[in-house]
């Protein structure tokens, strides 16, 4: 079984290196070929013991102007939107297993990197054990994030999946279902650490813990999550954005959270009958110090016609502690000097999101989305977005549009 | 219109009244019945327990077969569209799965025949002396 571990990293290796040489759209349907070619390959070897599964996802987004939504501007590339995973699922014994998923991003030149690599151990029918690298479960669709063919949207609702920057941790988790008669309880504790760097900041999370608790009918679905954890922020854009126009961020001031207490709550209220799907999620974030408290949510609205699924969703996030930012940033001005140099109130975050749009099951495991999803309401704050833009431009708005091909196999 | 067109016509048109029934069978030392509630939730993951307490292994028929959709008409209630989606959102959460799929009515007679605790569904003209009926939804 030694030899499948090995194969994973390289088979995703190889195509991603096909896919320098050819134009995109080439090199995508010819990636999924071979993914499924090799899966084939790879499950008819033994079928029993060993499962290799894939998602992949392409699409083109252009937005309006440079104001950003989910990093989108108007130069935004297919390759931005891309990516490609594979999920090896290994039995070790009859009630334990090794899971890994690679996932390589067009936005990272499609370097595979590891979202998953965890043991899960089912003492009882009923419970769950894994220890590893997984998904942090903050949202309803946490563990899913990325596997866009799951779910209706081109895009999760960014008001509330966005301000919260990292995704995974490395820790363990249990996981308690308890069945009543056509409905199920779902208890999950959880603890472990985090340090992820992304575009915006470096996150550190330490001594995590979190409890979420889910019921379904099958029908109807509600959950909720709160978890808390020491954070460290450092909000290395900031610095960037300091730096660009001629200045040095005092030793210090982009730390926007050092070891601080950060929470987060979130309830979820979900119901699919096969027709209509409607899901919202309401979300608060809360960490010490500068960084800001935000409070988001979104309402979605599906319905099923056959192949078509058009859906709608409102989504809104907004800080609340912005009387906690009223001094500034320090920096060095060349002359030495330490000058005021970025206001702490363009950390302040408010907008309005609408979207509209539509899902085409083209075919069972591959589906393609529209999606129009316009942006407002900033007031006075940079909306969460590039700053940069928002804070200096006449536009009091941004319309992204996404066309979005997802594919599970 | 000659005689042997309209019979043709009249076939067609009953065609989706005239479909086959579907029948889920278990493996001789299983249970003798099970409710179609039960078989839905081995079928969408909600449970992994045959009514004797046994460990349930499902299995099921390729995308596209006439019995497959029969059944999940019936029993689940959802499309292979739905059902991919479906199993796409349990496997990479790691939450399990999808039955094993096998080609035909005949090798879904074979496995659940050597297979303790499995479940499998056929055509109902397939059903031989070899199969156990647990249930025709």
């Amino acid at each position: 079984m030694r030899i499948y571990f090995r194969l994973a990293p390289l088979a995703l290796a190889i195509a991603a290196g096909s896919v320098m040489a050819q134009s995109s759209d080439e090199a995508v349907a010819q990636m999924q070929q071979q993914l499924k070619a090799m899966q084939q390959q790879l499950n008819s070897v033994n079928n029993d013991r060993v499962r290799f599964n894939g998602f992949f996802s392409t699409g083109y987004s252009r937005a309006s102007n440079d104001a950003g939504f989910d990093g989108i501007t108007e130069e935004t590339s297919v390759a931005d939107q891309s990516l490609l995973a594979l999920q090896g699922t290994f039995d070790v014994t009859e009630k334990s297993q090794a899971v890994m998923q690679l996932v390589g991003r067009g936005s990272e030149d499609w370097d595979p990197v590891i979202e998953w690599a965890y043991l899960s151990h089912r003492p009882t029918n009923n419970l769950q054990l894994r220890a590893g690298k997984m998904r942090l479960p903050f949202f309803m669709y946490s563990d899913s994030l990325e596997v866009g063919y799951s779910q209706t949207w081109a895009r999760p609702p960014a008001a509330v999946y966005d301000p919260v920057a990292i995704q995974s941790y490395v820790g363990a988790d249990a996981t308690h279902t308890l069945n009543f008669d056509g409905s199920s309880l779902t208890t999950q504790v959880f603890t472990g650490f985090t340090e992820e760097e992304g575009n915006i900041s470096e996150v550190e999370l330490r001594n995590t813990a979190g409890l979420t608790l889910g019921w379904t009918d099958y029908v109807w679905t509600v959950r909720g999550i709160a978890a808390t954890g020491e954070t460290s922020i450092n909000a290395t854009r900031l610095a960037a954005i300091a730096e660009a126009n001629g200045l040095q961020l005092v030793d210090g001031q982009a730390i926007l959270a050092d070891e601080e207490r950060g929470n987060f709550f979130g309830i979820g209220l979900g119901f699919d009958d096969g027709t209509w799907q409607v899901i919202s999620e309401i979300t608060r974030v809360e960490v010490d110090g500068k960084f800001a408290d935000t409070d988001s949510a979104y309402l979605s609205v599906a319905r099923r016609f056959g192949a078509f699924t058009p859906y709608a969703v409102i989504g809104w996030v907004e800080s609340q502690d912005n009387d906690e930012r009223e001094a500034a940033f320090l920096a060095q001005a060349p002359s030495g000097a330490v000058v005021p140099a970025v206001p702490e109130s363009i950390l302040n975050t408010r907008r309005d999101e609408y979207s509209v749009g539509m899902r085409w099951d083209i075919t069972p495991g591959v589906a393609i989305k529209a999606d129009i999803t316009h942006v407002r309401g900033f007031e006075d704050s940079a909306g969460g977005l590039n700053p940069a833009f928002v804070l200096t431009s006449d536009n009091d708005s941004t319309n992204v549009y996404t066309l979005k091909l997802d594919s599970a196999f | 219109m000659n005689k042997q067109s309209l019979i043709i016509l009249a076939s067609l048109l009953l065609s989706p009244l005239a479909m086959a029934e579907v029948v889920v069978i278990g493996h001789p030392a299983g249970p003798d019945s099970i409710s179609s509630n039960q078989v839905r939730d081995i079928y969408l993951n909600r449970s992994q327990q045959l009514p004797d307490g046994q460990k349930a292994r499902a299995f099921e028929l390729p995308e596209g077969n006439s019995a497959r959709s029969e059944f999940h008409d019936k029993v689940t209630g959802r499309n292979d569209a739905q059902l991919k989606a479906f199993w796409s959102q349990q496997v990479f959460t790691g939450r399990g799965q999808p039955p094993e799929e096998q080609g035909n009515a005949a090798a879904i007679k074979a496995r659940v025949l050597s297979t303790p605790g499995s479940i499998g569904y056929l055509d109902a003209a397939d059903v031989d002396a070899t199969v156990k009926v647990i249930l025709t939804p």
